[in-house]
């Protein structure tokens, strides 16, 4: 077993000899101090090196359990359940030293103290008691692909190879509970449906809290849910809606945490046109009455076509009572679509409807996006004719990028099921774009990250909501997500949202998705198995596959051509997705829904990436979390050089960022989260131009809107490199 | 300078004498805050992680705060309104008045959140029997009391520059080590409202300094080192008093001189102390900018950035597809 401590010590050694006076600093003023400019005026990101260093010599190291050998460490993990022995159990000893030499011998190194602070923090296995550390980096890369491969030696190293160099990085339930005796599930992510009924209701509040318990978060959708003032019993007046429901959803979430890891959290999503939707929104106020406002629960609008059709017409949109809909159309009201039906529905007179102005409704979203960041947006027809699974999507989760159809369950008296539905969860984990086109076999990247996700899917079993894990053993569904685009880009000194820009992220998602395609496609002939009602799919007519067979795709700048042909990366012709489509036509595809591109929080630091797919907020980030405090975030690969490339989001701009998700929508299945900034002089009009925007582009959902506002000239913090714009 | 009683005339917003005005006005109101905002409940946790002794500095400190806030808020803010050179003037010390007030709240919104009826009723009357405390709140009282219009503002600045910030120190530590984050972020909303009081009343000091007389001028420069360092004496006592146990006391005198500094800089002087004794750590130092360029998400607090927008309906032209 390597020894890192040592070496930290040693490349530690050089340094602090001759900056005597760095070694009075703590971590935490080290780290702070790139936040600062230098007394040249220069960027000081080698104090973060320093930081990083001064962390291990001063803290991990010093709280670190020490073992004499692989197998000491191993046994005593095991006998003091600390790892899972079935786990361990399914290789030979040899074949784990080996894994173990092989990652040791990677020379992981953090960049960032950021990304070694967040691992020990918050992913390493400590011991019970919480003081010492019983896991670096590394152990912890093994201990994920000895779990994820099921057995398999080869899959074992591929996993291995692809984490560590930084290529594919798990999600954080995943990369954090892997192998652990004591964990959280591997799944990060849950959407439930809620009907109009009380059975369900509860049972959703139940669910709740089972799966924030086991770690993850969870959306649910209330569009189902008769408002407020809606006959119970055919008695008039008597129901109280739809907020009652998040205040004991909110509650719930926040009394389930994952052993104390991170609060629960939790996302409810409405139609724009349920009768409940200003109320919905007014929750967010920040005057609201206590009784009613809604602090830490996410709320989403499900936005159907004809909201922004009446919108541009400036006429009134009617809502429609779920209550009523339900009765008419004999289906809850989440599962029909209202641009279809809208004028159906104004004129049934058994509907009972209310309205109000369109852009009154989207004026308000605007408003409130601006107070609180709130509501997350899902553009109901855009992802419904891009789905290409039969059923409908009405709903999205948490991050706003998982987009699935879902079935309703219902209960019998006693409140035991009577048919069990479909629900939603997704395990996600993310390739770092800029590491990922450095590889040595882009194809091979992509196969082993959707074999990992597929092995979580497969281990996954959420006993205690039914709904999911039916929906799980059904569909397969992952996500595979996307980092560092931004990171790669200013790497490659071409600006986010130019030409080149744009033609590289589109290259990018459609090289992408023909891996993923093609590898789901694999397991699907290994196994003799597809997703659960694949033949109603468009991948089984074909007819998915015809914006690749009929038209080519090719990069449009030589410079994008070059990087793809520097990477040694091979861009798939017409013909390849011809073979493909024949292939999946024959054999299926094992996993229902494959791409997701999550925001990627904790783990881009661990990766050393940008967030996700949008453009950095800062090129020295400060960064809270309940656990950490602050810290400061440099942009990977920033230097004089890239400074430039390095434009923050908000200078960047909504429109640029619609035009590089746009790019890379049309190739994911699945969402994208999607953050819009603005300056504080933006005004609400702005956000509105955003939205419109995004929507004519072919944007499916809208996760955040940020706003920055710059300190008041003379009352800056002196020197601080975040203050200056 | 004197002003002699004028008619009464209603604010016009549509005219700005001075531009500072609006422009602080726009932000303050942008920056409208209530402490219920901030999930305060989530530090319970961490809360509990203190020792005893650091729970107890704690509640002193902000304590100590609730009585500055109380001060300025009811007196302070409210002193400067007869001095006002323009209408708008008197609108901004009213916003600056309440928010003085939302903070003297906001600090028991967190007492009730973390402590027990009966450590809270401990920490008010630590603050009636602290000597320095008391001294500190008959200092400032006794300049705003007075009658030189210029001197109050001095006081003031003085006040919301550099006294706060023995207390603020605290917070800004404990988030620095990743303790009571959520507090932070309610102390860094105070702070950035305290920055922008600072500096606009520093700024309408300036602008009567400037109309004055060489001696008028000279008077107030030496008037102001003087209270500051009168004020810094009984600070430094104070902050040995709250900080000695943890150790803290020395990091926190540096900040001060920082802080003392930067009034200094508000009002348009030369810094006092020493760069060398103005050193502040930077994790603290970092902590404090009050920009919002914070990231957080849901499963993170609030984060202390967060403004009002302002309201724009769209037209038919952004509409025109």
């Amino acid at each position: 077993m390597a020894n890192s401590v040592v070496e930290v010590a040693d490349d530690n050694g050089n340094v602090v000899s001759t900056k005597g006076v760095e070694s009075a600093l703590s971590y935490q003023d080290l780290n702070a101090m790139i936040n600062l400019w230098g007394n040249d005026q220069k960027l000081q990101l080698e104090k973060d090196k320093l930081a990083v260093r001064k962390y291990f010599l001063e803290h991990v190291n010093q709280n670190t359990v020490f073992f004499h050998s692989l197998k000491e460490r191993l046994d005593y993990l095991v006998e003091n359940e600390y790892y899972e022995k079935e786990i361990l159990d399914k290789y030979s000893f040899e074949f784990i030293t080996k894994l173990n030499d092989l990652a040791y011998s990677k020379k992981f190194r953090f960049e960032a103290f950021m990304g070694a602070f967040k691992f020990y923090t918050g992913y390493a296995l400590k011991t019970f008691d919480g003081e010492r550390y019983l896991e670096r980096f590394e152990d912890r890369v093994v201990m994920v692909a000895l779990t994820l491969a099921e057995g398999v030696e080869e899959t074992a190293i591929s996993l291995v190879e692809e984490i560590i160099s930084g290529r594919f990085q798990p999600a954080t339930p995943t990369f954090l509970n892997c192998g652990k005796k004591q964990r959280g599930e591997f799944v990060s992510c849950f959407l439930l449906r809620i009907e109009d009924n009380m059975e369900s209701i509860s049972r959703g509040i139940n669910s709740a809290l089972q799966l924030s318990k086991r770690g993850g978060g969870v959306a649910l959708s209330l569009s189902n849910i008769r408002e407020y003032g809606a006959p119970i019993k055919k008695i008039e007046g008597q129901s109280s809606g739809i907020i009652p429901v998040m205040k004991l959803l909110e509650d719930s979430f926040s009394y389930a945490n994952q052993l104390g890891a991170r609060q629960g959290a939790g996302a409810v999503y409405l139609n724009a046109h349920h009768p409940d939707i200003m109320r919905f929104l007014d929750t967010k106020r920040e005057n609201a009455d206590e009784k009613i406002r809604i602090k830490t629960l996410s709320i989403g609008v499900v936005l159907p076509d004809i909201t922004m059709m009446l919108a541009k017409d400036n006429e009134d949109m009617y809502l429609f009572s779920p209550y009523d809909v339900e009765k008419v159309y004999g289906v809850p009201f989440g599962d029909i679509s209202v641009t279809e039906k809208y004028y159906e529905m104004v004129d049934e007179p058994r509907i009972r409807k209310s309205k109000i102005k369109a852009r009154d409704l989207l004026q308000k979203i605007a408003e409130l996006q601006f107070e609180s960041g709130y509501p997350y947006v899902m553009y109901e027809d855009t992802v419904n004719n891009a789905n290409p699974i039969q059923g409908r999507i009405n709903m999205s989760n948490l991050c706003s990028e998982i987009l699935q159809v879902n079935t309703p369950t219902t209960y019998n008296a006693d409140l035991s099921y009577d048919q069990i539905g479909k629900d939603i969860s997704c395990n996600l984990g993310s390739l770092n774009i800029a590491k990922a086109m450095d590889g040595p076999d882009f194809g091979k990247t992509i196969e082993a990250s959707i074999r990992a996700l597929t092995a979580v899917s497969d281990q996954s079993n959420i006993e205690s909501v039914r709904s999911i894990s039916d929906g799980n053993h059904k569909s397969h569904a992952i996500g595979l997500g996307q980092m560092n685009l931004h990171g790669y880009l200013a790497r490659e000194q071409i600006h986010y949202g130019s030409d080149e820009g744009l033609d590289f992220t589109n290259m990018y998602f459609y090289t992408v998705n023909y891996h993923a395609i093609s590898a789901s496609n694999k397991i699907a002939k290994e196994r003799k198995q597809t997703f659960d009602n694949f033949e109603n799919s468009k991948y089984a007519t074909g007819e998915y596959f015809d914006k690749y067979t009929e038209q080519t795709w090719a990069p449009a700048t030589p410079k994008v051509k070059e990087l793809f042909k520097k990477a040694g990366v091979a861009i798939p012709t017409q013909e390849d997705w011809a073979e493909l489509k024949k292939s999946v036509m024959k054999h299926g595809i094992y996993n229902q829904n494959l791409q997701a591109v999550p925001p990627t929080g904790s783990i881009s630091y661990i990766n050393n990436s940008t967030s996700s797919i949008h453009p950095i907020a800062s090129r020295i980030e400060v960064r809270k979390e309940g656990k950490l405090g602050r810290v400061y975030y440099p942009a990977p690969y920033l230097s004089e050089e890239t400074w430039e490339y390095y434009e923050d989001a908000y200078e960047i701009g909504p429109d640029k960022i619609i035009d590089t998700y746009a790019a890379a929508t049309q190739h994911v299945d699945q969402g994208l989260s999607l953050t819009l900034f603005f300056k504080d002089t933006a005004t609400t009009r702005d956000v509105n131009r955003a939205q419109i925007n995004a929507w004519r582009k072919g944007i499916k959902t809208i996760y955040y809107i940020r706003i920055r506002q710059a300190a008041l000239e003379g009352t800056e913090v002196e020197n601080c490199v975040s203050c200056m714009l | 300078m004197e002003k002699t009683k004028l008619i009464s005339r209603p604010v016009n917003w549509n005219k700005i004498e001075d531009s500072v005005d609006l422009d602080v006005w726009n932000r303050l109101t942008q920056n409208f805050w209530l402490p219920e905002k901030v999930p305060l409940s989530n530090d319970v946790q961490s809360w509990g992680t203190l020792r005893p002794h650091e729970q107890k500095l704690t509640m002193h400190v902000f304590t100590g705060l609730t009585m500055l806030d109380t001060i300025q808020g009811t007196v302070g803010a409210m002193s400067l309104m007869p001095d006002a050179r323009t209408q708008h003037e008197e609108a901004v010390i009213t916003n600056i008045a309440f928010m003085e007030s939302v903070h003297a709240k906001s600090y028991s919104s967190v007492f009730s959140t973390l402590c027990s009826t009966t450590e809270i009723e401990e920490a008010f009357r630590w603050s009636e029997d602290n000597p320095y405390l008391q001294k500190k709140a008959e200092i400032v009282l006794g300049y705003y009391n007075g009658d030189d219009p210029l001197k109050r503002k001095v006081a003031s600045t003085l006040l919301e520059s550099f006294l706060f910030y023995s207390g603020f120190y605290l917070p800004m530590y404990w988030s620095s080590r990743a303790k009571l984050t959520n507090t932070a972020d309610l102390i860094r909303l105070i702070i950035r409202d305290e920055a922008i009081h600072g500096y606009y009343i520093g700024y309408k000091f300036q602008l009567g300094y400037n109309e004055a007389s060489k001696e008028r001028q000279e008077e107030l420069r030496s008037y102001t080192y003087d209270l500051l360092l009168e004020l810094y004496e009984n600070e430094v006592k104070y902050t040995a008093d709250l900080y000695d146990e943890i150790g803290l006391t020395h990091d926190v005198k540096q900040f001060l001189h920082y802080n003392g500094n930067k009034a200094l800089m508000n009002l348009g002087f030369d810094p006092l102390f020493p760069k060398d004794d103005a050193e502040v750590s930077p994790a603290i130092l970092s902590a404090l900018s009050p920009a919002s360029d914070e990231n957080h998400d849901f499963f993170s607090g609030s984060g202390s950035s967060y403004v009002i927008g302002k309201h724009e309906a769209t037209t038919d032209d952004d509409w025109d597809f």
